[in-house]
């Protein structure tokens, strides 16, 4: 252990020159800034890992269901397990899927699934991400480095090998393709995550490509390259969100997109991967319903267990949240990246009365949760002293023929000290996930 | 509840015509003006024409309206789509309910551009229904009040107004009123929505609603305060107007982009 600490200098400098790099939007401008790389790995148990990898396969399992449900009959919302209204106003919700199944109606292929353990041990589940999923592309690179660097440390301390997120990548590709090459589809280098793009791509063998290559004639997809040969695309990997895949089916004035790849799509003629419309089962207003999904497809209880979460939507709930207000953290649905997070406790007064009067405006808008008191993972400081901060893990979920847990992970950690956000489109660093084969 | 034979046969026409000022090229295109046949139209004949050498297909979407749509790639400075036909209208006054594709669970939810403010929500307030009103007598209540708050004015709404936005201004489009009823409606839990179609007369398209009243789907024309009848032709239907685009495009090159439609329905009278 000590060898990889003395070489994280090393290690960041290199990340630094490969342009492992992040991405974030500060007041309107884009600024590129280095993922910083913690030496100390977190480390599971073997044990540990394939409880979580029970809970993690059953609940990406039942989001698929539910998926395919929704946008296919919605016996759900008909057997009035969810209400209506959390489906149909929501933003994640696209018309234009409805009533269209993916190849091998596989929705979420790539899942990221963030998850914390408190100090009592227990692990929870934050959220589900299951349109864009970003993040593997940094452990597997940060893993590689330190192997050239200390390789012995990963077999003295039995570390599972992860270097088959790209395998387990191509199967997920494969299974779905539907005859033709498989293209990572990226919006160019100005997007957050493009260093992950290429690196995926070079390590899957598939064609990295902007729209641009990319042409929809009778329904099909190609890929033309810079010879103008023309190749069937049977799989696409895309890494631009819904709203812009398609100007001719959403908005209208994306200029990353593909025109009527949604045609081609519709037909069975490509895989998208992850399949649009995805995000009405990632809205934190849905999570609260994701044990009952398991419940009510698999006929198992949830392995894995939510934040005690609360819905301002029901009365109940509504009356606990005023009365508990400065212990709990409240969230707008609509948010992602750590963005519209409040905590009770930290607002004056003023901001008080004026977020509940917002929050019985609109319940809808808004979940609460109970505060997880996290178990904090050591960092090493500037004077490289051992601190303790929150961390997070995003576990990676991959469907194909069958889903499995890909045993790393993306451990995510704030550098500030009073700092429970973690996500890197915050500042955050991050460290390799190991998992005990042993 | 057979129409009692009032149906009318109805010659069309409807011309769409985009022109750039400079030219553009790869060209991908996407067109919703399509009628087809419904329980209360029959499409007699139908007539389809491009310019520009455009080659289409016809897809459903997932609202089942007809959509048309293509690519085309040599430099050009204008793009049309025509289509005319015969209909006869008015065979039903009402369509039946089909659960496919969304069920109307879907036409009960508010949308970005229908969802109530505070002025709305006012205005639904005011409404008294009576316990014995059913579901059509309350659609029918909210349409023949509509005109006494909201009057027609073109050029006051802009494209994308939503209903709140509109209603505050109290004036707009047949869009406007469309929405406005939409709002109301969905506020009722009845399951409404938007359509876009033909009427009689020379002009531009025109936007109405339908409401689902006891497994059948009714038409309400809120801007004439009529019921829609043998004299319009449904084109196609969504949650809101931005379901229902009668065009998209995407291309390279471009300048300034002027869009024009022209629409025209008259009575023939010659019978089978």
């Amino acid at each position: 252990m000590d060898s990889l600490i003395k070489n994280s200098e090393t290690i960041n400098r290199l990340l630094a020159r490969y342009g492992v790099k992040f991405g974030i939007y500060k007041n309107g401008e884009f600024k590129e800034q280095l993922f910083p790389f913690d030496p100390i790995p977190r480390i599971i148990k073997k044990n540990e890992f394939s409880y979580l990898e029970k809970g993690l396969r059953q609940r990406v399992d039942a989001l698929n269901c539910f998926l395919s449900d929704i946008y296919g009959k919605k016996q759900i919302v008909r057997d009035g397990i969810i209400p209506e209204e959390f489906i149909f106003s929501a933003k994640g919700f696209l018309a234009p899927c409805d009533g269209v199944s993916p190849p091998k109606n596989i929705y979420s292929h790539i899942s990221g699934i963030d998850l914390v353990q408190s100090k009592n041990d227990s692990w929870y589940i934050l959220e589900d991400n299951l349109r864009v999923p970003s993040g593997a592309s940094y452990p597997m690179i940060a893993r590689e480095l330190q192997r050239r660097s200390a390789p012995d440390v990963f077999t003295d301390n039995s570390v599972a090998d992860n270097r088959n997120y790209a395998e387990l990548l191509s199967e997920v590709m494969d299974n779905v393709n539907t005859g033709g090459i498989n293209v990572i589809l990226s919006p160019g280098r100005y997007n957050a995550a493009f260093f992950e793009h290429s690196y995926l791509a070079e390590k899957t063998g598939a064609v990295l490509t902007t729209g641009k290559d990319i042409v929809c004639e009778n329904d099909n997809l190609y890929y033309i390259d810079y010879n103008g040969k023309k190749q069937r695309v049977g799989a696409v990997y895309r890494r631009i969100s819904d709203e812009y895949l398609d100007p001719m089916t959403f908005y209208e004035e994306s200029v990353i997109g593909i025109p009527h790849i949604f045609e081609a799509y519709k037909k069975g003629n490509t895989a998208i991967i992850n399949a649009p419309g995805n995000g009405v089962a990632d809205d934190k207003g849905i999570y609260y319903f994701v044990p009952k999904m398991i419940k009510y497809y698999l006929g198992e209880d949830a392995v894995l267990m939510n934040a005690p979460t609360y819905l301002p939507y029901y009365e109940e709930d509504m009356k606990y949240v005023l009365s508990n207000f400065d212990n709990l953290v409240i969230k707008d649905v609509a948010e992602a990246g750590g963005y519209g997070v409040v905590f009770g406790s930290s607002l004056t007064a003023d901001k008080k009365s004026e977020f509940l009067e917002m929050l019985k405006q609109q319940p809808r808008r808004f979940i609460a949760q109970e505060i997880i008191d996290f178990y904090d993972l050591d960092i090493l400081d500037e004077n490289n002293v051992k601190v303790p901060r929150k961390a997070d893990l995003r576990a990676f979920v991959l469907t194909g023929k069958t889903t499995k847990v890909w045993a790393s992970g993306l451990t995510r950690f704030s550098r500030n000290p009073d700092s429970f956000i973690v996500n890197s489109s915050q500042g955050g660093g991050f460290k390799d996930t190991w998992v005990l084969s042993q | 509840m057979k129409g009692g034979g009032i149906i009318k046969r109805l010659k069309f026409n409807y011309d769409l015509t985009a022109a750039y000022s400079e030219e553009i090229n790869n060209h991908s295109f996407s067109v919703l003006c399509i009628p087809q046949d419904t329980q209360r139209q029959k499409i007699r004949e139908l007539d389809i024409s491009t310019d520009g050498g455009a080659v289409y297909q016809i897809t459903n979407d997932s609202f089942l309206n007809k959509k048309l749509y293509g690519k085309i790639n040599a430099p050009h400075k204008s793009f049309g789509v025509h289509i005319s036909g015969i209909a006869d209208a008015g065979i039903d006054i009402f369509e039946e309910y089909t659960d496919y594709p969304f069920g109307a669970i879907l036409y009960k939810a508010q949308t970005e551009l229908t969802r109530p403010g505070e002025s709305l929500t006012r205005y639904h307030n005011s409404f008294s229904f009576k316990e014995s009103d059913g579901v059509y007598d309350r659609v029918l209540k909210i349409m023949r009040d509509i005109p006494n708050v909201f009057e027609y004015s073109s050029g006051s709404t802009r494209i994308h107004e939503t209903a709140e936005g509109a209603f505050t201004l109290g004036k707009g489009v047949c869009q406007d009123y469309a929405h406005i009823m939409l709002s109301l409606l969905r506020m009722e839990h009845i399951p409404a929505r938007y359509v876009v179609g033909m009427m009689l007369g020379e002009g531009s398209s025109h936007a109405w609603v339908e409401a689902l009243c006891k497994g059948y789907w009714y038409g309400f024309d809120p801007t004439n305060n009529k019921l829609v009848n043998d004299e319009y032709i449904r084109v196609s239907c969504g949650r809101d107007s931005s379901d229902c685009p009668v065009i998209k495009g995407s291309f390279y090159g471009g300048g300034v982009q002027k869009q024009s439609e022209f629409v025209s329905v008259e009575e023939i009278n010659e019978k089978d």
